[in-house]
């Protein structure tokens, strides 16, 4: 499969400078190379840090127990889910893993096809709650920008739907997604919506 | 996006309309209709050859059925 490749740029936090970056659709080798040799040692420093101080684990970041490894084997090879990735300084700066079978369940727009955004992470030294300042700024909002994109390109009009960790809520809010709720048939997570007016004007806001 | 190649399709009048309903119904076009069944296909038919089953369920009578398979 050929990997398309767009131009974007991320703000990198400690010049105040644009820098360019490269956002693919799709996962390869290389990213899940740099998942394991980069993010995941950068996350174990972390993570080790917050054992020692006693900090309980449901405080810890959310998706640390996430294997790209594991999630891009159990999908290979079907038309049903894409992958996604930002690359800058040849790093992988952020993943996503995209499920083009679910339908939408806001009431406007129950029962029609979705693109699902099923994980989106990014690198542990992009991350908040993990290393501040961050390195860069706007990846994960450049991964659900494709994702949004590609539900245009399918023909869903923009519709999107996610589960989202609870430390992601004020994110997905944020982004203008209709909130519906914990979802007691996925761990209670909250499960947001981006309807077709709201995929519109949240792309004009990012143009 | 990636590049598309073109085919050509004749399908009976019944075909024909199922598939305008289910366009008008899900809100996408004929051609994303006919995307979206074969990675429904594949993606059922990959579970199936790993020893899955596909099932449905009545949400109030908790009934199963299988879907059997060609």
């Amino acid at each position: 499969m050929t990997v398309e490749v767009s131009r974007i740029y991320l703000l990198d936090v400690a010049t105040g400078a644009s820098i360019d970056a490269e956002l693919r659709d799709g996962i390869e080798q290389e990213q899940l190379d740099d998942w394991r040799t980069k993010w995941q040692p950068a996350l174990a420093v972390v993570l080790q840090e917050l054992a020692g101080r006693g900090v309980p684990i449901s405080q810890w970041p959310q998706s640390w127990h996430w294997n790209w490894d594991q999630k891009s084997a159990r999908v290979q090879g079907l038309l049903s889910y894409r992958g996604l990735c930002v690359v800058a300084q040849g790093e992988t700066q952020g993943l996503a893993q995209i499920d083009l079978t679910k339908s939408c369940q806001e009431s406007r727009q129950a029962g029609r096809p979705l693109v699902y955004l099923d994980y989106l992470e990014v690198a542990p030294w992009n991350r908040r709650e993990i290393q501040r300042p961050t390195r860069f700024r706007g990846v994960g909002t450049a991964l659900l920008s494709a994702a949004v994109q590609l539900s245009l390109d399918e023909g869903f009009k923009g519709r999107l739907g996610l589960h989202s960790l609870p430390q992601a809520d004020d994110f997905y809010r944020g982004m203008g997604m209709t909130d519906l709720g914990p979802d007691s048939n996925y761990q209670g997570l909250r499960y947001f919506e981006m309807t077709a007016d709201h995929a519109r004007a949240f792309l004009d806001e990012e143009d | 996006m990636a590049a598309k190649r073109t085919m050509t399709l004749n399908l009976t009048d019944a075909e024909m309309q199922a598939l305008d309903e289910l366009s008008v119904r899900k809100d996408i076009t004929k051609t994303a209709v006919l995307r979206q069944a074969l990675r429904l296909y594949q993606t059922i038919d990959a579970r199936v050859e790993r020893g899955e089953k596909l099932l449905f369920e009545n949400e109030e009578t908790k009934e199963k059925a299988e879907l059997m398979l060609l």
